[in-house]
């Protein structure tokens, strides 16, 4: 049907633009999708909050306040637009625009349902990503992440506010820090599917069954992905850079209006895209046992496979919103070593795991009890031995205080 | 002189940048604009490649000359901060270069270690170093003439040995399938540590390809790198840390 359609389209339209039309058609779907989504993640992230905080929440627009999303949206844009006195102007501006873009173009490798093997431009059939066959995704989105900073330290550093600088100078220490271990966590992902593809990784999980989903043979790179992709969004509890009680709102203390509201479109959009991800690279992506494999054919299994990974996307972007009113805020010093000390060296032994596994031909199922061991292991040893960071603090000024009391006896 | 031509743009070239190098009167803008675009206006003599594609070559134009105008800046902006975006920018530029010649882990990774990294480290101690404005000393470039001699004679080689190569047209097979610029002697051929991957060549780019080749005809200097780099970061916490302060 929509094969059909679309060629009607085409015929419309000069030789030369065909092969631009199917991406034009798909970049302008995801665009208005994902602003639609995310103002309405925003009513779902408040009706969660309010749940877990036995509240009532948005609840005066419309009915059950399913039309708050509109009257945020137009609030937002009619707002007064604010550009404070004594800051750069240029780049003020310039800063939500960059945060928006990176996290729209990292989702361009992205696949958001089952992409059609073969595709060729121009023949009408709809690729569900936006730049197909790309042979690096996850490569492109980490260096597509690590533009996103420059929107925070900018916006930080134009505003001309102690505030702002403080948070953007959090931010780019947390972000620098973080994509290390997020980087590392699918290194051991690439080496077992031999490809850095998204597609061939969903793929190659699909056309194993339920056995094949990574999340049994890497469950500690999907832990480290999780958290650190959280800390790259900045999302709470890694939200340092914008903590309203130390820092009234960190980076964004200085905008308003639909500016302010860009800062958080884009960060709504990384919490999407870091879902799709965990669910694409760790959870099988659109493959459901019996419903949606590989080979299944019935009429609407492409609808099927699509609903399938919206809903684990879902899942996950619930988890992600429970988590901000679950686990408090982290110190600073926390932050670092967390990163540092915890996750970039779990992150190097479960390549080494999977070196391990590879070089020696083990079954790959060995991968699930040795990470697990592995996560227990470094449990066992952060809990049970003297905490370092704690115990700086008091050792370096225990000394003075034995000597004066010595000196009073 | 054969290649005497190449002298008009370099020379162009090096009197617009020495011309707008901050200093503490600020220059005509416009004159050396003027002369930058004269110098790009000669070196298209000899450099323009061949129209393809226009969708290509005009991502071709945006890319190289957003590089170009934003490395310009990069060293003649007199705001550091400033000065550093434009570095990322011009890194970008041409990571997109690196992508129109099918060479996506290049650009990625050049991103994620300029752009995404290095740059951000630079803002990071610009801000921290400088939270009340620039200081004095960067309205003025510290031996100017020195400097932009030096560069120039560097870009004017570049360029010599790009015009002796001449492209892949016109070139003997194995010549092109070497990359090599400049035909080497047989003496430098024998020497062990020059000798060109034994890799397929139909592959370059791809990632397979460029691991493989990293880890069996360089393994050596992978692990010298690798090395030098432990060394250094060994280095950096040894020097780092101060006894005396407490913070060791």
């Amino acid at each position: 049907m929509f094969e059909q359609v679309f060629q009607w389209i085409l015929k419309w339209l000069p030789e030369a633009v065909h092969p631009y039309v199917m991406p034009m058609l798909v970049i302008a779907i995801v665009l208005q999708v994902n602003l639609g989504v995310c103002s309405y993640l925003i009513l779902l992230e408040r009706k969660l909050s309010a749940w877990m905080q036995d509240r009532h929440g948005p609840n005066r627009v419309g009915p059950m306040g399913l039309f708050q999303p509109v009257a945020d949206m137009l609030k937002l844009l009619l707002k007064e637009d604010v550009i404070p006195g004594h800051v750069n102007k240029f780049l003020f501006v310039l800063a939500p625009g960059i945060s928006v873009f990176t996290t729209f173009l990292a989702f361009a490798v992205v696949p958001f349902g089952p992409v059609p093997d073969g595709l060729t431009p121009g023949d009408g059939k709809f690729p569900f990503i936006i730049a197909p066959g790309i042979d690096l995704g996850i490569v492109f989105i980490f260096a597509i992440g690590s533009l996103a900073v420059y929107g925070i330290i900018l916006g930080g550093w134009a505003s001309n506010n102690k505030y702002s600088a403080l948070g953007c100078l959090r931010a780019s220490a947390q972000v620098v820090s973080y994509e290390i271990p997020l980087g590392m966590s699918v290194v051991g992902l690439a080496m077992l599917n031999s490809t850095m593809s998204i597609e061939k990784i969903l793929l190659n999980q699909a056309n194993q069954g339920l056995i094949g989903w990574n999340i049994w043979y890497q469950p500690l790179a999907c832990i480290i992905f999780f958290i650190a992709a959280m800390a790259e969004a900045q999302r709470l509890p890694f939200d340092l850079a914008e903590c309203e009680q130390e820092l009234i709102g960190g980076w964004h203390t200085e905008y308003s209006a639909m500016k302010w509201g860009l800062f958080f479109l884009a960060e709504y959009t990384h919490v999407i895209t870091i879902s799709f991800l965990t669910s694409i690279l760790f959870f099988g992506g659109w493959h459901f046992p019996l419903i949606a494999e590989a080979d299944s054919a019935y009429a609407g299994a492409t609808a099927v496979k699509v609903f399938v990974l919206l809903s684990k996307v879902f899942a996950v972007i619930i988890v992600i919103q429970m988590l901000r009113w679950t686990i408090p805020r982290f110190r600073f010093d926390q932050l670092m070593s967390l990163a540092w000390m915890g996750l970039i060296p779990l992150a190097t032994i479960n390549v080494v795991l999977v070196m391990f596994v590879k070089q020696f031909e083990l079954n790959t199922l060995w991968l699930f009890p040795l990470s697990i061991a592995t996560f227990v292991i470094a449990g066992l040893m952060a809990t049970q031995s003297s905490r370092p960071f704690a115990r700086r603090g008091p050792a370096a000024v225990e000394p003075a205080a034995h000597g004066g009391h010595a000196h009073a006896h | 002189m054969k290649n005497g031509a190449l002298l008009i743009p370099v020379v162009l070239g090096w009197l617009a940048v020495w011309w707008m190098l901050p200093r503490e009167k600020g220059r005509s803008r416009i004159l050396g604009a003027l002369m930058a675009l004269g110098a790009l206006l000669a070196l298209q003599v000899t450099f323009l490649p061949p129209v393809g594609n226009v969708v290509r070559d005009s991502l071709f134009y945006l890319f190289s000359g957003t590089a170009i105008l934003s490395g310009g800046l990069m060293i003649t902006d007199r705001n550091p901060v400033f000065a550093a975006l434009w570095f990322a920018l011009s890194t970008l530029a041409v990571c997109g270069l690196f992508l129109l010649n099918s060479a996506p882990f290049l650009s990625a990774a050049t991103i994620i270690v300029y752009a995404g990294a290095i740059v951000v480290t630079f803002l990071f101690v610009i801000m921290l170093a400088q939270q009340s404005g620039a200081s004095n000393y960067d309205h003025h470039a510290v031996q100017p003439v020195m400097a932009s001699v030096m560069s120039f004679v560097l870009l004017g080689a570049l360029l010599f040995a790009l015009q002796e190569w001449g492209g892949i047209d016109g070139k003997a097979a194995d010549e092109v399938k070497a990359g090599q610029f400049v035909a080497q002697d047989a003496k430098v051929r024998a020497n062990i540590f020059s000798q060109p991957p034994s890799s397929n060549k139909n592959e370059i780019g791809s990632m397979r390809v460029l691991g493989r080749s990293l880890f069996s005809d360089y393994l050596y200097f992978v692990e010298l790198a690798g090395t030098v780099l432990l060394i250094a970061t060994i280095g950096a916490i040894a020097i780092a840390p101060r006894r005396s302060q407490g913070t060791l």
